[in-house]
């Protein structure tokens, strides 16, 4: 079986929910259990007394790409046909800039406030209440954000291309530096004063 | 032992939690060919619900059109599906190890209500923000890393490090 | 620290030096000799100019017309709504950014469509889908839907509706500066068929 399944026809159209559900399920479990359900452990990140978010998302990142490398590399998956999210420079720097000051204010990105929201976390809730909104003016003011959104279109370009390194360097040099972040987290954990949470 | 795990404290090993999380992500990738995604599912919610509300406004408007093609697009009722997920997979894990609680989560320094206007405004913020980068941190910054992505890498640290920066402004609201 | 750490460390670096040795695979997207020939035969990528026309004015956002053409040829005269990717540059990656685009029917033109063509076939045989030609390029659709001619009230129905359709796309990309004469001279059939479309409504909707 080559994937990827469902571009491939390998699993009808009509099975997309359900897997949605599923997957969804495993996404919303891995990230409850890891604590990303609390905003104050989330924010342990950024003052220097619980990693947890540093650890967990750059193991899954690295976890996740390997598996896709070593898939293409075997032919049991076509790399080539996985989705790329297009590169917009100006809105894709602006976007991240506004959703780090969200971060710091919320203390949750999307996806883990519905973690916090199925716990019974109020603030999450208020949080989730707060994406549809903002979402919402986004969408009623677009027209002023429309030349920046879709200025600077490189396509799905790819990160090693743009260094100028080969992908297996660039994966390696990932994994690497993922390595250095973890142990430089458990070093600068021991030097914060814990916080209660 | 098992008590200790059922007081809402415990939570699993955080590489444990990555390489699941990997798994899952790597899972996605492998049966549908695109990445996780959260910021997306609100988006068609508020596309869907403007264009119930007001349909000629949702066809006119640069930004709903895009998503409102005359077959429901399959990829936003995916997300939708998947976020559902989501809330039963965080239900699950919440059960088993025994956070279940409605409460408002601060730091004893400030108030319930801070707290609660400063979560609003960051989601306001993140809804924003995610569509500015066409992404959350699932969609565009961790799906995007798995797969190398220029767009995943850039966002990801455009996000943490104005996050740093924030939080320390705002640090009053945390510690 | 843990020590079992160590083992986690050293496994994802054994890992990373898999991924570092291994030859970076190649994609091949491109489809068979044999399946291009096919369909460079079939002339279902032709689109004629009436279909377009029909699309651009309903604002189908999912068709995209490229104008293959030169920069110079595109700004003096284009199609309105569309694009402009000359020939030279139909390998750029923000091509193939558009080119991927599932969603969007994706047409050239050029002149006449000798130059179309030749941006289909490369692109088809990239693999791409949802590629079409406007058949008979610009100089049709000008011919047919600015250029128009009056048709006589003797002629069938269906003439004077595509008549009354082209000529109402030509207003509505150009706007209304027609002289008055021919405005007035259009009057009577208007309302016939307004009446007949009614009635040949099914048949219209498969035409277009």
């Amino acid at each position: 079986m080559t994937g990827p399944l469902i571009p491939m026809g390998v699993i009808p159209e009509t099975w997309n929910n359900v897997i949605a559900l599923i997957i969804g399920i495993g996404f919303g479990f891995a990230l409850e259990a890891s604590g990303f359900s609390s905003s104050r452990k989330i924010m342990g990140t950024f003052f220097g007394y619980d990693f947890v978010v540093l650890r967990v998302f750059f193991t899954a990142a690295i976890t996740a790409m390997s598996g896709i490398i070593y898939f293409d590399f075997m032919g049991w998956m076509d790399a080539s046909m996985l989705y790329i999210n297009p590169y917009y420079v100006s809105s894709a720097i602006t976007g991240g800039l506004v959703m780090g000051a969200g971060f710091a204010l919320g203390g949750f990105c999307p996806g883990t406030s519905f973690c916090g929201v199925a716990i019974g976390k109020i603030d999450a809730m208020i949080f989730s209440a707060g994406l549809f909104v903002g979402i919402f003016i986004f969408s009623e003011i677009y027209p002023l954000f429309e030349k920046m959104y879709n200025s600077g279109n490189l396509g799905g370009a790819m990160i090693y291309d743009m260094l100028g390194l080969s992908k297996g360097v660039f994966a390696f040099l990932l994994i690497i530096v993922a390595i250095g972040m973890f142990y430089a987290a458990t070093f600068v954990e021991k030097k914060v004063k814990k916080v209660d949470y | 032992m098992k008590n200790n795990k059922r007081d809402g404290t415990f939570y699993i090993n955080p590489y444990l939690g990555g390489i699941l999380l990997g798994l899952v992500l790597f899972a996605t990738y492998y049966i549908t060919g695109r990445g996780l995604g959260a910021s997306g599912a609100v988006k068609s919610t508020v596309v869907t619900a403007v264009h119930a509300v007001a349909p000629s406004h949702a066809e006119e408007s640069g930004y709903y059109s895009k998503f409102l093609s005359d077959d429901a697009s399959p990829m936003n009722n995916w997300l939708v599906f998947e976020v559902l997920g989501v809330i039963i997979g965080g239900f699950i894990s919440g059960t088993i190890y025994g956070r279940l609680k409605l409460k408002v989560e601060h730091s004893p320094k400030i108030t319930d209500k801070r707290r609660l206007i400063a979560a609003a405004s960051g989601g306001l913020l993140f809804g924003i923000g995610s569509q500015l980068a066409r992404g959350c941190t699932s969609g565009a910054a961790l799906s995007g890393m798995a797969v190398l992505s220029a767009s995943g890498i850039i966002t990801m640290m455009a996000i943490f490090g104005s996050a740093y920066l924030f939080s320390w402004i705002f640090k009053k609201l945390w510690i | 620290m843990n020590k079992n750490y160590i083992f986690l460390t050293i496994l994802a670096v054994v890992i990373g030096l898999g991924i570092l040795i291994m030859p970076e695979t190649k994609h091949d997207n491109q489809i068979k000799p044999v399946d291009l020939l096919i369909a460079i035969d079939d002339p279902s990528r032709f689109l004629s100019t009436d279909v377009i026309t029909d699309r651009l004015v309903k604002k189908d956002p999912t068709l995209l017309l490229i104008d293959v053409r030169t920069a110079s040829q595109f700004n003096s005269f284009s199609i309105p709504g569309a694009i402009n990717i000359p020939l030279d540059s139909i390998l750029a990656r923000s091509t193939a950014e558009i080119m991927g685009n599932k969603d969007l029917d994706k047409v050239f033109y050029s002149n006449a469509d000798v130059t179309s063509d030749q941006a289909w076939i490369i692109n088809k045989r990239l693999g791409y889908k949802a590629i079409y030609v406007l058949q008979g390029g610009v100089n049709k659709w000008f011919n047919t839907i600015v250029i128009n001619e009056i048709p006589a009230d003797t002629e069938p129905v269906e003439i004077i509706e595509l008549y009354q359709f082209r000529k109402g796309a030509c207003q509505y990309f150009f706007g209304n500066n027609e002289t008055g004469s021919v405005k007035e001279s259009n009057a009577a059939p208007k309302k016939a068929v307004v009446i007949t479309k009614k009635a040949t409504g099914a048949s219209a909707g498969g035409g277009c």
